[in-house]
Formats: structure tokens, C-alpha cells, sequence
């Protein structure tokens, strides 16, 4: 019986949480052959439990193309026969609106996407997008498909901005034979470390909310980020899937749950006074991305990704 | 709404309402997702309070008769379709709260509300809560496959916001709900509400002013703007409520004539829209008056 052919995957971004967890998932299942870990700081010391055989570690800046040239024709990538690219590099603090995480969003994306078509060794190429791509309005519907509007708003938060960028380059290349690109758009990821708007919303003990709105949102467990991550590796599938957690409840009730105390306030006074807390270092939650869908409820319909990715989220999310 | 919230609710209900509508806000379906909400917002205590509220209304107020609800299936996929009136339209919340109170089995109606509600703070709370949905045709879809029933007023605000003297004569209907009846083999139940245009005769649209707030309409009526806010208040009329036979649409045509044949689907929502003019004519013949009394034909008290 001839054996079956192991995946082999390069993880962009490895030393964020979602990074670190996944090398860790897809070290563990037995399709996978090597991970090739890369990241812009010095090898974590949390790397050391995983199999120096099975694992490699570069510190790359995706950014810089030279690097990443050297990287896709150095020995040890070519030893590792990389065959799947997962670009989870991408900065999530919006607190941070230098040109450099602009750059790091969007070109580096560019870089990779370029890099890994010119390459013609790697078969598939999958992107951790999320929900905050989409427009919301009063009257969108509750559920949102993949073809529901992007957020081309030119006042958009710079942010959001990245983000429906990347997701638009990789749908761009959508076309080309050599590589089968996956965009994945992730509800709002819960848990300790993971960065995301309502993840930092969430920590806080009060809350500031708009007066007279209580939209519904959904909540993604980790396990279920990591399955929906690697059925995108293995399964034979390309385009863009929702990808949406078992939690759903109103802003208010899931707040209350997190042991927070919201305080509602009039919607014009909600940005000044986050500036305020911000600038105190009261919050890590940044407003301005978040003024629309802290009014208006879009969750995200997963029935694609339930059947031609075989998703389907089992995890809850608990609160402490 | 928290635990304590929620039994607070259930406690207020069974002090204000009769037992055995306590009973019937109890049975109200719900595909709860774990929190107590469905997916569209709804919540049963939230709709204990709205019924609650409206109660007053529904009874004391309007003090609303109505007839064939035997007609209305107990489960979808159905569509009510009716007409639309009243400046502020409360026909909606009464059409609401006549299927719970009254059908031999209570119904939870998924009324369409108009866009701007979602624009409103805490109106659109109270809505979604209430079960009522924002008309995305993605929501009408999801809600008949969940074989839910939907009430839409097809004039939208043509029919609010019409002046006193075109009272009970259907504007046109839009055709998305004939779309949708034949797409889901869902029956169009015709629904006939008189009282309503006398509620607040709109004499008069203010357009300018209309436009300046991105309102529909700036309605001038006998009590409004002269009494201020107040004015805007509702005059206690009487309601009367009719389901029509359903129409069943999709028993002759198929879905294929959304885009082969649109004046056949044109035609069809006319002759809902004749169907829920021939009770409306009906009845505002049959009333003995606009503020009290009631039909000269026997409706259910």
C-alpha cells in the first residue's frame, strides 16, 4: 500500500496565540509531516516542549522581501518540502495605527501570497480573516454569507481597513492554478492571550455600551478555531468560509457573564470617553472599530464551511 | 435579561394577565441557543413584558375583536400579509397579540418592521426581543425553512403614511412576498385591521421637514404638532382584526415565474391586495362606529 504523503506547513505569526496553539494541534495529528514555525522575535522559550525534529523555527520579518526570498530557498525549508502556507502574521491590537502594522497587515500578506504562487511548491495557502470585514447596518440580515458587503467604508477605521484588504488580495489570487488559497472569517475569538476586539472588551470590569442597543454576537472557542484551521489544511477546498462558534447572546448578557458591569451611554459620548480610558490604560478595547457592531447584529451563517470544510463547532466558551 | 429579570417578568404576568394566557405566553415556541435568545433576538420574558404592556392596550385601549383565526396554521411556513395604517402603525403590535390571545394554540408572529426601526435606540431592542425581524429577504428565507409565521405589510410606508382621505385604500403591494410564497410553498393568509387610519388622521405631510430628519413622513393630524409630543398619541379607536382564507400561490405557479413571467407576480400580489381590500371594505361597512360598538356581524370578543 503506497503511504500516504504527510503535510508539511509553514505558520506565519507561530508566536501568537492562535500560532502557538496550532503548531502545537497539527504537531500532534499524524497527516502532519513538519511545521515550520516563523515569527519576527528570537525562538520563544514555550517552543521547547514541541519536537525539534518535527518543528523548525525562523525568525523572519515577512516584510522584508529579501528575507523572505531567503527563507522560501533556504535548505531547511526546501528539506521540510512545505507544501501549506497558514498566515496568521497580522497585528490585532488596534491601538496600534502606526504604518508599520498597515504594512504588516496588507504587504506583508502581498509578500507572502506572491511569494508562495512564484514558489509552485506550495499546494495550498489558508488566511485567518475575520467578521469584522463586514459592513454592518440597521438593516443587513441576522446572518451574513460569504457574499454579504465588505466594509469599503472610506471612514472606516484604518483597522478594519487591513483587514478587508488582506482578505481582498487573497481573494484576488483566488484564481491561480498552482495554489489552492482558504480564507477563513472567524467570528470573535474568546479566550486568554488571544487578542481581538471583544476579547479585550470582555476583561474589563465596566463597560461602556451604547444607550438602547444589545445587538447579538457570536463567540468562537479556540478548539474550534484550531479545528476549523486545520480542516482548511487538509481538506481538498478553496474560496472564503464563515466560521462561527456554539455561543451566540446579546453584548449585554455575555458581559454580565464575564462579571462585568456595563454602563450605557449616550452613542456620541462612547468615543471620547474610550479615548479617555485608553490614554489611561484603562482598556485595550478600542471603540471606533467596533462603533457598528456594537449596535447592529450580524452573525456569521457557517453552513459552507459546515459542508464542504466538514466544520462543525463543538467547544463553549466558559467564563470564569 | 438576567435571571432575576426574567422572573420578574414571569411574576408581573401572572399579577396583570388571566391564567390562562400566562399558560399561552409559556407555550410560545422558542429555538433557544443556550442564552435564553434566538437567533433574531427574540426572548420569551421580553415578550412576556411586551404583551404586558400591550395588553392594555389590546383590550382597555383598542379593545380589539377579531375572527378566522382558524384560518392562520398553527405552523408555518405561512405569510400574513395585511394592511398598514395609523401615522404611528401600532396594527402590527395588535395583529401580535391577537395570535397569541386568541387561536386555539398561541402563535408567535415574525412581523417585517420597517428598516429605520434598527436606527432607533431601543426601539429596535424592543422589536427584535419582541420577535419581530428587520425585512432582509436572507431573514424572510431563514425564517420559512424554520417554518415560522411572517407578517408583512406589503404597502410598507406608502400605507402609514397616506393622507386621511385615501383611509382604507390599499396602496400598491410590493411583490417580495409573492417571491417568497412561491420559493417556500408558504400560503399568504390575507389580513384585514380597520380602526387604525382613525387613529390619527394625517391631514397633511410636511415634506421638507420629513426630509430634513430622514423621516418617511412629518405628519400633520388634529392633534399634532398642536399638542406637542402628546398629539402623537393614538386616539382610542377600535380595532377589527380578519384573517382571510390563505392563498396558496405556489399551487399553480412555480418559482420559475419570479423571472420569467414578473407581471404574473405583480398580478398576484394584486389579488392579495384585492383580497385584504374586499374584508377591509367589509368590515368598515359592517362597524357601527369608529369608537365604539362593533360589526353588525358577530366577531370573537
Amino acid at each position: 500500500m503506497p503511504r500516504r504523503k504527510l503535510r508539511n506547513v509553514l505558520i506565519t505569526g507561530v508566536t501568537g496565540t492562535v500560532g502557538r496553539h496550532l503548531a502545537g494541534h497539527l504537531l500532534n495529528l499524524k497527516q502532519i509531516g513538519k511545521v515550520f514555525g516563523v515569527a519576527h522575535i528570537d525562538r520563544p522559550y514555550y517552543f521547547k516542549e514541541f519536537d525539534k525534529k518535527r518543528f523548525l523555527y525562523r525568525k523572519r520579518d515577512i516584510l522584508k522581501y529579501r528575507e523572505l526570498n531567503n527563507l522560501f530557498r533556504s535548505d531547511a525549508f526546501k528539506a521540510a518540502e512545505i507544501d501549506t502556507v497558514v498566515h496568521l502574521a497580522f497585528l490585532s491590537s488596534p491601538n496600534d495605527q502606526s504604518s508599520g502594522v498597515h504594512r504588516l497587515n496588507v504587504e506583508g500578506t502581498k509578500y507572502l501570497l506572491d511569494r508562495c504562487i512564484e514558489s509552485r511548491q506550495i499546494k495550498k495557502f489558508v488566511f485567518k480573516s475575520s467578521d469584522a470585514v463586514y459592513k454592518l447596518r440597521p438593516h443587513n440580515p441576522v446572518h451574513l454569507d460569504e457574499q454579504a458587503d465588505l466594509n469599503f467604508d472610506p471612514d472606516a477605521d484604518q483597522w478594519i481597513k487591513d483587514r478587508v484588504d488582506a482578505d481582498m488580495l487573497c481573494r484576488s489570487r483566488m484564481d491561480n492554478k498552482s495554489m489552492k488559497i482558504v480564507v477563513l472569517r472567524f467570528s470573535n475569538i474568546i479566550g486568554r492571550g488571544v487578542g481581538g476586539q471583544f476579547n479585550a472588551y470582555f476583561d474589563d470590569k465596566m463597560l461602556f455600551a451604547p444607550m438602547g442597543f444589545n445587538p447579538l454576537l457570536n463567540l468562537i472557542h479556540m478548539r474550534d478555531v484550531l479545528q476549523a484551521l486545520a480542516l482548511a489544511v487538509f481538506k481538498n477546498a478553496k474560496g472564503v468560509y464563515n466560521i462561527a462558534g456554539l455561543d451566540t447572546a446579546p453584548v449585554r448578557t455575555i458581559a454580565e457573564l464575564a462579571g462585568a458591569r456595563v454602563v450605557p451611554l449616550p452613542e456620541p459620548l462612547l468615543g471620547p470617553v474610550n479615548r479617555l480610558e485608553r490614554a489611561f490604560g484603562l482598556t485595550r478595547y478600542y471603540y471606533q472599530v467596533d462603533a457598528d457592531r456594537q449596535k447592529y447584529t450580524g452573525l456569521l451563517d457557517d453552513s459552507r464551511a459546515r459542508k464542504q470544510l466538514g466544520y462543525k463547532p463543538t467547544a463553549r466558551v466558559q467564563f470564569d | 435579561m438576567n435571571a432575576k429579570q426574567r422572573q420578574w417578568a414571569w411574576r408581573l404576568a401572572e399579577k396583570m394577565l388571566a391564567p390562562n394566557i400566562v399558560e399561552r405566553l409559556r407555550s410560545l415556541p422558542i429555538r433557544d441557543l443556550g442564552f435564553g435568545y434566538d437567533a433574531y433576538g427574540y426572548e420569551k420574558e421580553s415578550a412576556v413584558l411586551g404583551y404586558c404592556f400591550g395588553h392594555t392596550l389590546y383590550r382597555y385601549y383598542f379593545r380589539c375583536e377579531s375572527r378566522g383565526h382558524e384560518r392562520v396554521p398553527s405552523k408555518g411556513p405561512a405569510i400574513l400579509a395585511g394592511n398598514h395604517s395609523g401615522v404611528i402603525p401600532m396594527d402590527a403590535a395588535m395583529v401580535w397579540m391577537d395570535l397569541i390571545t386568541r387561536p386555539s394554540k398561541p402563535i408567535l408572529l415574525r412581523a417585517v418592521v420597517d428598516n429605520f426601526s434598527g436606527f432607533l435606540p431601543w426601539l429596535g431592542t424592543v422589536f427584535w426581543r419582541c420577535g419581530q425581524i428587520v425585512g432582509a429577504r436572507r431573514n424572510f428565507e431563514d425564517l420559512l425553512t424554520d417554518k415560522e409565521i411572517i407578517g408583512v405589510f406589503p404597502e410598507g410606508t406608502k400605507g402609514v403614511g397616506k393622507p386621511f382621505r385615501l383611509r382604507y385604500q390599499l396602496q400598491n403591494f410590493n411583490v417580495g412576498f409573492v417571491e417568497l410564497a412561491l420559493r417556500y410553498r408558504a400560503p399568504i393568509i390575507p389580513l384585514a385591521i380597520v380602526g387604525p387610519e382613525e387613529q390619527a388622521p394625517m391631514l397633511y405631510n410636511i415634506k421638507p421637514i420629513a426630509r430634513m430628519f430622514n423621516f418617511p413622513y412629518f405628519p400633520v393630524t388634529p392633534l399634532f404638532p398642536a399638542l406637542g409630543p402628546l398629539g402623537m398619541v393614538p386616539m382610542p379607536v377600535k380595532y377589527f382584526i380578519e384573517y382571510g382564507e390563505p392563498i396558496h400561490v405556489y399551487e399553480d405557479y412555480g418559482p420559475e415565474i419570479i423571472e420569467e413571467r414578473p407581471g404574473k407576480v405583480q398580478q398576484l400580489a394584486d389579488q392579495v391586495r384585492l383580497a385584504v381590500q374586499d374584508r377591509v371594505d367589509r368590515m368598515v361597512e359592517e362597524r357601527t362606529g369608529v369608537f365604539t360598538g362593533g360589526l353588525s356581524v358577530e366577531m370573537g370578543g
